[in-house]
């Protein structure tokens, strides 16, 4: 481009170069076709993309290893059970001494019908299906009595009250969630696995009238969750562990 | 330890039956076995057994402890154990004179589950790279992990010896841990803790450790690097500071400034005049220069004195600047810018015709208008150094030597045409020199009464016109009574009008060329 010189003394005055424009529009446009057509070649990629990545996350999903969910859940148990020591902890610091006396016994609970192992040789010898089948049934027969825990928690005659309905939340929560999980689970492990025994809860919606009834009753169903957890996550550790066979630093 | 028989002791008075046995406790440390403990009471002075008897959930009868000894004195070991089936034990002291029982204990196995500290904490202190503790340690023996009926969970705290905070950090599963956050030449308290199923054992002992103040080593490494680093370092700044007006130049290089073609600017620095003048004036072309249209007339009279009338030959200009106001000025000009001749005197002029040659001649005049009146006065005695004063001055620009060769003056016949002066053998008529010179005035010369063009030169006739010409002896007014504008560049002429008429200047200086 030639400059333009402002100096009056040059005689080699330049005008500004006259800006040239190609037309871009010698195309016309085509019509419909044109139109389907790239309408089609606008759509079509993210089309493809997601039926491939929804095919890709299928497979993945079967893809994910069972030890891994194992691990998932066997966290899930554990924390679920330290939730309900430290419930009977926090609940046993002002607990009326005689309390203890008239409580029921543990063969009281609900869930002392199911048939577990004992000790720890007849526990290694069940098969995972039961392994998976008891602990699914222990964590469904939990479901109705928590929320008569948490319903009872949120009015406990109690200094600690409100940890303690907290607390119940909690396990709510985690007892939700490791059921989704087991559910998955055992529709991995066959059918066996699926199968649950039905412990229904017959304690009614109440734990009592008076406050000492209460508190005995709250303590009872407490020492009774902490014990299914317990199972539960006792049954669960093994499944890992026997699931994990390449990798023993899991058990 | 069983007792020996009690029915053989003697019973004397003061004895009693035993009390009960107190403070009953059982522990599981690996969730497989278990022992229970007690303290048992005084024992009324006589030998006292005790015996634990325990029962599961499901079972009426009590068994007795299947093992005494493994867990030491007043313990009792069971190795078979069920689990999530409620215990009840039971510890009974009895001597001679009675039995007496404990209160019962309850519990669950799951309950009792609380391992034993681990074992063979080592901590290692590192401070190679960056200082760290690696702290290794041994799960307790005797636990099964490898069937995943236990897992084990681990803990470890740090503090400063002389701090009283622990920093807590969890290990999961592995059984080493390493610190990073260590400061140098503290000494460190570690303790390490196992749990099964969310219940914690004990702390182990604790294991001090110092971390050393530094490292020679590293300190030495880092002296001798730095050592190194200093001396590329200082032969740079050696060479930049050696080396300045290169780097100077280099870095900022000199700003290319206008140059003055022939002009040498150091030469103009070193200064010699006459090397300057030449610089100055012979090399260059000056600009044209607009003749001063405000400046009063000024007259140039080229005068040619027959006293110093020079050879045709040398063909020099004389020039003369009149209306000079004042003797001293006169004086001062005289000698230093203007070259003039003084109508009778020989010497000052050749003296001054020397100089013609050199330069060209610039004149100033000087303001004389007021001393119009007061010069003509002398003018009849004018002597060399007065000069006949006119009123108007202004700047002479003498041509160059080249066109004012015509230093040999002719009489002028006739005029014909433009340019054709036919030279005149006779006198010419008289010139009106009233100014009274000394010398006579030849009469060969004719005043020019105008200028009309570049080469028509009217000539007067009448002398009596040009009575206020004051004029000197010798002297040729160059006359020109047109009141035009005559901006002329390159002639030869010039203008002067006596009669205080509009006059002009006319620029005889041949236009410099152009650069």
């Amino acid at each position: 481009m030639a400059q333009r010189r402002t100096s009056g003394t040059n005689l080699f005055m330049t005008a500004p170069p006259i800006s040239r424009r190609k037309r871009k529009r010698g195309k016309k446009p085509k019509g419909h076709q044109t139109v389907a057509l790239q309408l089609l070649s606008l759509t079509l990629p993210p089309l493809i993309f997601s039926c491939f990545t929804v095919l890709c996350v299928v497979a993945m999903c079967r893809a994910v290893p069972i030890n891994e969910l194992l691990e998932r859940a066997s966290q899930h148990s554990d924390k679920l059970h330290s939730l309900s020591t430290t419930l009977t902890q926090e609940l046993d610091s002002h607990f009326p001494p005689i309390g203890r006396v008239i409580m029921p016994r543990p063969a009281m609970c609900h869930t002392s019908s199911l048939q577990t192992p004992i000790d720890k040789d007849q526990a290694l010898q069940v098969s995972e299906s039961d392994l998976m089948s008891l602990a699914r049934s222990l964590l469904q027969a939990w479901s109705d009595p928590l929320v008569l825990l948490s319903s009872s928690a949120s009015a406990l005659p109690h200094p600690a009250q409100s940890t303690i309905f907290n607390k119940i939340q909690e396990m709510q929560q985690y007892s939700k969630s490791l059921k989704d999980g087991l559910d998955v689970l055992s529709s991995k492990m066959g059918s066996s696995a699926q199968a649950i025994t039905s412990l229904p809860y017959r304690g009614g919606t109440s734990l009592g009238q008076d406050k000492i009834t209460k508190l005995i009753n709250f303590n009872f169903l407490l020492s009774c969750l902490r014990r299914d957890s317990h199972k539960i996550d006792s049954f669960l550790k093994v499944l890992r562990c026997r699931a994990a066979k390449m990798q023993p630093e899991m058990c | 330890m069983v007792t020996a028989d009690v029915s053989l002791s003697r019973v004397l008075p003061g004895m009693s039956p035993p009390e009960k046995p107190d403070k009953l406790g059982c522990r599981s440390p690996d969730k497989e076995t278990f022992f229970c403990w007690w303290t048992p009471g005084s024992d009324g002075g006589l030998p006292t057994v005790h015996h634990l008897y325990y029962k599961t959930e499901g079972q009426e009868n009590m068994r007795q402890c299947p093992d005494y000894h493994k867990a030491g004195s007043n313990s009792c070991f069971f190795s078979k154990t069920s689990i999530w089936v409620e215990y009840t034990v039971i510890v009974e002291a009895s001597n001679a004179l009675g039995n007496t029982s404990s209160d019962p204990l309850t519990f669950d196995l799951m309950n009792i589950v609380k391992p034993f500290a681990p074992e063979n904490v080592t901590v290692v202190v590192n401070i190679e790279d960056s200082p760290h503790l690696t702290i290794q340690w041994h799960t307790p023996s005797n636990i099964d992990t490898k069937s995943g009926w236990v897992t084990l969970k681990n803990q470890l705290r740090v503090k400063p010896d002389k701090s009283k905070i622990w920093k807590n950090y969890a290990s999961e599963t592995q059984t080493h841990f390493t610190i990073y956050s260590i400061d140098l030449g503290v000494v460190y308290m570690v303790e390490v803790r196992c749990a099964i199923d969310n219940s914690w054992s004990e702390w182990s002992n604790t294991t001090f450790v110092k971390v050393p103040n530094f490292s020679r080593k590293d300190n030495s490494f880092w002296i001798l690097v730095f050592s190194l680093c200093l001396i590329p370092l200082l032969a740079a700044m050696i060479i930049l500071i050696l080396k300045r007006k290169t780097v100077k130049k280099y870095i900022l290089p000199p700003v290319p400034s206008p140059k003055i073609r022939g002009v040498d600017v150091q030469l103009l620095k070193s200064g010699q005049s006459e090397d300057v003048i030449n610089a100055m004036l012979l090399n260059q072309r000056f600009p044209v220069m607009i003749p001063w249209k405000d400046q009063k007339e000024d007259y140039l009279i080229v005068s040619d004195k027959e006293t110093s009338y020079l050879p045709l030959e040398k063909k020099k200009i004389f020039i003369l600047p009149l209306a000079m106001a004042l003797d001293s000025e006169v004086q001062s000009k005289e000698t230093s810018e203007v070259d003039h001749f003084p109508k009778d005197s020989e010497s000052s002029s050749e003296e001054s015709s020397d100089k013609t040659e050199s330069s060209q001649l610039l004149t100033k005049c000087s303001s004389a208008n007021v001393l119009n009146d007061e010069k003509a006065n002398q003018l009849k005695g004018v002597t060399e150094k007065i000069f006949q004063p006119f009123g108007i001055c202004g700047y002479v620009d003498i041509p160059r030597h080249e066109h004012m060769q015509e230093a040999d003056y002719s009489r002028v016949n006739e005029v014909n045409g433009d340019n054709i002066l036919i030279m005149k053998k006779e006198n010419i008529p008289h010139t009106l020199d009233t100014q009274g010179q000394e010398g006579s005035v030849p009469d060969n010369y004719s005043m020019v009464k105008e200028v009309n063009s570049d080469n028509v030169v009217f000539l007067e006739k009448h002398s009596e016109s040009v009575n206020a010409s004051f004029k000197a002896k010798g002297y040729i007014d160059w006359v020109n009574q047109k009141p035009k504008n005559l901006h002329m560049t390159g002639h030869s002429e010039m203008g002067v009008c006596p009669q205080l008429v509009g006059c002009e200047y006319v620029d005889t200086v041949p236009p410099p060329a152009v650069i």
